[in-house]
């Protein structure tokens, strides 16, 4: 049997071989265009991952920039409350007295801006209660002066009918006697 | 929440209750014009608790008045003192002693004098419990009307003039009764 056949078609072929060959060339591969299903339905997907990461991006920006306002207000004020001299509430000194008195002599003059200003706001609160206390005084007055009218006229209702029923009373046991 | 709608209820009843001790003394406003001295105060029972910050609870007479205001809701006084006599009308009168008609309201006293003038003090009771005061006192040259909104003790509410710098008006505690038995 001559093999060639198997290598270059050449040659003298095996039945059994050539039947295979029959019975396999049905599934050989034919060249054929492309043919798309009318029925077929695209659908488009929209993505919105690029517009979730731009978002996201803002979002912890934002937030990263609220916490380094957070902190550093946090860390211009605490030294301030803690040098706060007690006495200073009371008397309301002027703000250069009071940068004096709690800031070291080697600090910057730019520090002394942010005293002065956390002074005034302590200023404006004790100012605000202050005129609270004053309104409140001024409540009182007027408080005061409606109850007084109001005893007054308690009073005097008191007396009125003191004096004139009982009197009246005496008169006509006197008629009866 | 049928708790809350019961609440509800309830503290509107209360509040509706608590203003009908309340008088309306707008229709006298016009007076103002033609008085002499016109004495106007509104204060309202968050006034009153504003106001209460004021008071020293070390001094025994402003601790006294606290204590007088605390349960009180409104406390109102219009008086008008006028240079002539007739300058108000009975209507004026009578705009206040109507709404003192109302049901609740009771007159605990009532003084007429030719001389001296009227003097009418009516309590509006809740049960056994003031829910309010009026008094309205006229004479030829004056005309007030003082109004208490809420629960107060008229005892100590008398008691009250002649201190805190008050200046005692001479009203004799005892009656003169006894003089004239004697």
């Amino acid at each position: 049997m001559n093999e060639d056949y198997l290598w270059d078609k050449s040659g003298q072929p095996d039945p059994q071989i050539q039947e295979l060959e029959e019975i396999m060339g049905t599934l050989r591969y034919q060249p054929r265009p492309l043919v798309i299903p009318r029925n077929l339905v695209v659908s488009r997907r929209r993505t919105y991952f690029p517009l979730l990461a731009i978002a996201a991006t803002v979002l912890l920006a934002l937030l990263a920039a609220g916490v380094w306002v957070q902190v550093r207000k946090s860390s211009k004020s605490q030294p301030q409350q803690a040098k706060v001299p007690p006495a200073v509430q009371g008397t309301t000194p002027s703000p250069d007295v009071a940068v004096k008195d709690s800031m070291p002599a080697n600090k910057p003059a730019k520090k002394e801006s942010t005293v002065a200003s956390n002074v005034r706001r302590r200023h404006n609160t004790s100012a605000i209660r202050q005129r609270e206390r004053e309104e409140a005084f001024a409540v009182k007055e007027q408080l005061m002066l409606a109850l007084r009218v109001a005893s007054e006229k308690l009073n005097l209702a008191h007396r009125k009918s003191q004096s004139t029923t009982p009197a009246n009373q005496i008169k006509n046991q006197h008629r009866i006697g | 929440m049928p708790f809350m709608i019961m609440l509800f209820v309830v503290t509107t009843a209360v509040a509706a209750k608590a203003q009908d001790a309340r008088i309306q003394t707008t229709s006298l406003d016009h007076l103002a014009s033609t008085a002499n001295t016109t004495v106007d105060v509104n204060i309202d029972e968050r006034l009153i608790r504003f106001a209460a910050k004021a008071f020293s609870d070390h001094d025994a007479d402003e601790r006294e008045i606290k204590k007088l205001v605390a349960g009180v809701k409104g406390i109102y006084v219009k008086s008008f003192e006028f240079d002539k006599e007739g300058q108000y009308s009975a209507a004026d009168v009578e705009s206040i002693r109507t709404q003192l008609r109302a049901p609740g309201w009771s007159r605990l006293v009532n003084v007429n004098s030719r001389k001296e003038g009227s003097i009418e003090v009516y309590l509006l009771l809740n049960g056994e419990q003031i829910g309010g005061l009026a008094v309205l006192s006229t004479d030829d040259k004056e005309l007030t009307v003082v109004n208490i909104v809420g629960p107060v003790d008229l005892d100590k509410l008398a008691k009250l003039e002649g201190q805190l710098g008050v200046p005692e008006l001479g009203i004799e505690t005892k009656p003169k009764v006894k003089n004239e038995e004697k």
